[in-house]
């Protein structure tokens, strides 16, 4: 790409020109400026980055392609390349620009890597090519505008798939987003018609109590309960029925995240991730008995019935798991064949360098008794 | 990961599990070693003695300091009358627990923790009085029965809390800071629990040999008695060194009722060669246990013979490990002054360095020695 890499010249003269920007009233090629034109709007072309005013555009560009008016640019700009600048500092607005190029093209996703440092090693390389373009001299440049073909040449279908995911991902996101407004808006309107609802209720059911006490010969404490109790039992349906709504709403939405969260596929099927497990695997199912959830024991008759214990969070499965264990924690163990000489020598469960010398050498355990003595 | 690789992991099997050969030799070891301390002590106290007599010129001084240490070659405690005191000291504990009120398993954490202290230390070093207290002080703790320290003493008697704490570290250290003690009490439960559950049908068993109700009351029989085993032949022999709390409760169960516990096993283990083993090793701890009848005390000749290797301790014990109290407070004060010297020294160097601070160019650089 020979304009690209041309990009030096360019960069040269941004600079002076970032140098004029407090005088930002002057076109540098017309020299018009803002005092006669009060609409004198500036424009810029991203092959050079030169500022020149809308009606210079108009006038060099509008009969096709011509060289940069700015003396010693040269370069081939058309006008349907300029555009305002969205920064006021052109050196941004360039810096900008690359990184949007630079980003389309090395384009992949964190979940593409084994570990975090290839990431960032990634990540830190992607940096790299992007200072040389930004600041790097002319060589580099060229060499950085090189890296970035041949890596485009190179990973063509990849850049179009994660640009594709990219794009899904964001329409998911925004189609989320749209989705909960509309839960949350509906919830809204759900609330303040059953408010509505609610109030109109009220309003008729006391108007009945007022004709019943006008009309019939009834007890007037007794009409007054009846309609106190009808009131309550209303609301308590109706609360049930909000909960059923909110439930089934919950479950609406539910079925849409997911039917979004298929169009979030990888490439690979995801591996379903097991629940956690504390012992990290170990089966600590006992092997010589199976635990019952209830066991007649006359001791515990208080524990089982008395709030006292309960309150404090005894448990009282935790007393039979404990004590079954325990009946049958070490029935297999032999220690005259397990802690016979030779053998504790070799082992490696012993902890304390005192029981190894007590396992080993005894004469030399005492030894260090007497050293470590306390008095 | 089965229950017995789980036992596998406790200190109690890593630290506290002997065959009977080498718990011998351990216990050997140790009072040949002590009772050639006590002659080196005794030796260099009367030498000590001597010189000081000699140095003051008080011949009568001189004499009363050595006589106070005993005459000629000290005669010191063999290693079987070692185990009769410490026997005759663990049923001490029990009775001063009793006395105390304190839960039976708090005693026999106490009795385990004593048992462990001797193995590695002797009597004639370490006086079983001041550690029993001691080591009854740190079961009530370890099995979660608070025992206010203050009271703790008063309650036992002529005891000051600094003799109960004098040998605080002394006993942590020879229990290898190990203080998990596993007791076959709550595994006695749990098998009769699960005998009861068998007994009215709950868990169905293969050829019950019993009906329900005469299985039930057996089992209760069983487990009382099994429980006055658990509660002092357990803990006055050595069989929480040899065997497992499963394997002691087993035992108990096989003294209380064999055709029982022999039925029950046979349900637990269908392996022939595993059941035979294990019904070997139950009976090697249900013979050890009927050494000592839960109900049975030390009988009168044992009693004399008992005193008289009290007062062979007394003659025996090592001159510069009587006084615990002493030496801890010692130590402890030994440790003060030196703290209180560093104290003055920093003190001493800032006063120094604020004076020089008012110098010109400040005070000269300290060079940091640490």
């Amino acid at each position: 790409m020979p304009p690209r890499s041309r990009l030096g010249a360019g960069e040269t003269s941004t600079s002076t020109l970032s140098a004029n920007n407090p005088s930002d009233d002057i076109c540098p090629v017309c020299k018009s400026n803002r005092y006669l034109n009060p609409n004198l709007e500036f424009l810029i072309n991203p092959e050079c980055y030169h500022k020149m005013c809308s009606t210079c555009v108009d006038r060099i560009f509008t009969s096709g392609p011509a060289s940069c008016p700015v003396p010693y640019c040269g370069k081939t700009l058309r006008k349907k390349g300029f555009h305002k600048a969205f920064f006021a500092d052109l050196t941004v607005e360039r810096e900008v620009d690359i990184r949007k190029r630079v980003g389309a093209i090395f384009n992949r996703r964190q979940d593409e890597f084994e570990t975090l440092l290839d990431w960032n090693n990634y990540l830190e390389e992607v940096e790299g090519l992007i200072f040389d373009l930004v600041e790097g001299t002319r060589d580099e440049k060229v060499k950085a505008e090189e890296k970035l073909r041949a890596y485009k040449e190179g990973n063509r279908g990849e850049i179009e798939e994660n640009r594709k995911a990219g794009l899904e991902e964001a329409d998911i996101a925004r189609r989320r987003e749209k989705a909960e407004k509309e839960a949350a808006r509906q919830r809204r309107l759900a609330a303040y018609r059953e408010e509505e609802e609610e109030k109109a209720d009220a309003q008729r059911t006391k108007r009945d109590v007022l004709d019943r006490l006008a009309t019939s010969n009834e007890d007037a404490n007794k009409i007054a309960q009846h309609a106190q109790k009808v009131i309550l039992k209303k609301t308590s349906a109706r609360r049930n029925l909000t909960d059923a709504q909110a439930n089934s709403n919950g479950s609406v939405l539910d079925s849409g995240l997911t039917i979004n969260v298929r169009g979030l596929k990888k490439k690979e099927a995801p591996i379903i991730e097991k629940p956690y497990d504390p012992f990290g695997g170990v089966d600590l199912t006992p092997s010589h008995y199976t635990l019952q959830k209830d066991y007649d024991n006359e001791w515990l008759g208080n524990a089982k019935n008395d709030i006292r214990h309960m309150a404090g969070g005894y448990s009282i499965e935790e007393y039979y798991a404990r004590t079954m264990f325990e009946a049958f924690s070490g029935l297999g163990v032999f220690i005259e064949d397990e802690k016979a000489p030779e053998k504790t020598a070799a082992s490696s469960t012993i902890g304390t360098a005192a029981a190894v010398q007590a396992a080993g050498g005894i004469v030399s355990l005492e030894d260090k008794m007497e050293l470590d003595d306390v008095f | 990961m089965s229950e017995d690789e789980r036992y596998r992991t406790s200190t109690q099997y890593r630290y506290w599990s002997y065959t009977p050969d080498s718990l011998a030799e351990l216990r050997t070891t140790t009072n040949r070693i002590a009772a050639d301390r006590v002659r080196e002590a005794v030796r260099s106290a009367r030498e000590a003695a001597v010189i000081s007599s000699a140095e003051t010129s008080e011949t009568e001084n001189g004499s009363r300091a050595v006589s106070a240490l005993p005459e000629g070659e000290v005669d010191c405690l063999t290693v079987e009358e070692e185990l009769k005191l410490v026997a005759f000291y663990c049923r001490q504990t029990i009775q001063l627990g009793d006395h105390l009120k304190v839960p039976t398993d708090v005693k026999a954490t106490a009795i385990q923790y004593i048992k462990r202290f001797y193995i590695t230390n002797s009597l004639m070093t370490y006086h079983p009085t001041s550690i029993l207290k001691t080591a009854l002080f740190f079961a009530t703790k370890t099995e979660n029965h608070y025992f206010r320290l203050t009271k703790f003493a008063d309650a036992i008697g002529k005891t000051t809390p600094e003799d109960v704490l004098a040998s605080e570290f002394l006993l942590t250290q020879g229990l290898r800071f190990t203080f998990d003690v596993r007791h076959p009490f709550r595994a006695l439960e749990g098998a009769v629990m699960e005998l009861q559950a068998m007994a009215n049908g709950q868990i169905s068993a293969a050829d019950k040999p019993w009906e329900g109700r005469e299985m039930g009351k057996r089992v209760k029989d069983a487990h009382g008695k099994a429980r006055e085993y658990l509660k002092t032949s357990a803990l006055l022999t050595d069989v929480y060194f040899h065997f497992t709390p499963s394997q002691i409760m087993m035992a108990s169960l096989l003294i209380a009722d064999p055709d029982l516990l022999t039925w029950y096993i046979g349900v637990k283990l269908p392996a022939e060669s595993m059941r035979e083993k294990v019904m070997m090793t139950l009976e090697d701890c249900s013979s050890i246990l009927r050494t000592v009848e839960p109900t049975s005390q030390p009988s009168g000749d044992e009693l004399k013979e008992l005193k008289r290797l009290a007062k062979k301790l007394n003659k025996c014990r090592n001159p510069e490990k009587m006084d615990l109290v002493g030496l801890q407070r010692a130590k402890r004060e030994g440790e003060d002054g030196e703290e209180e010297k560093a104290i003055k020294k920093r003190k001493l160097e800032r006063e120094k360095s604020a004076r020089e601070g008012d110098d010109l160019f400040g005070p000269a650089l300290t060079k940091n020695e640490s």
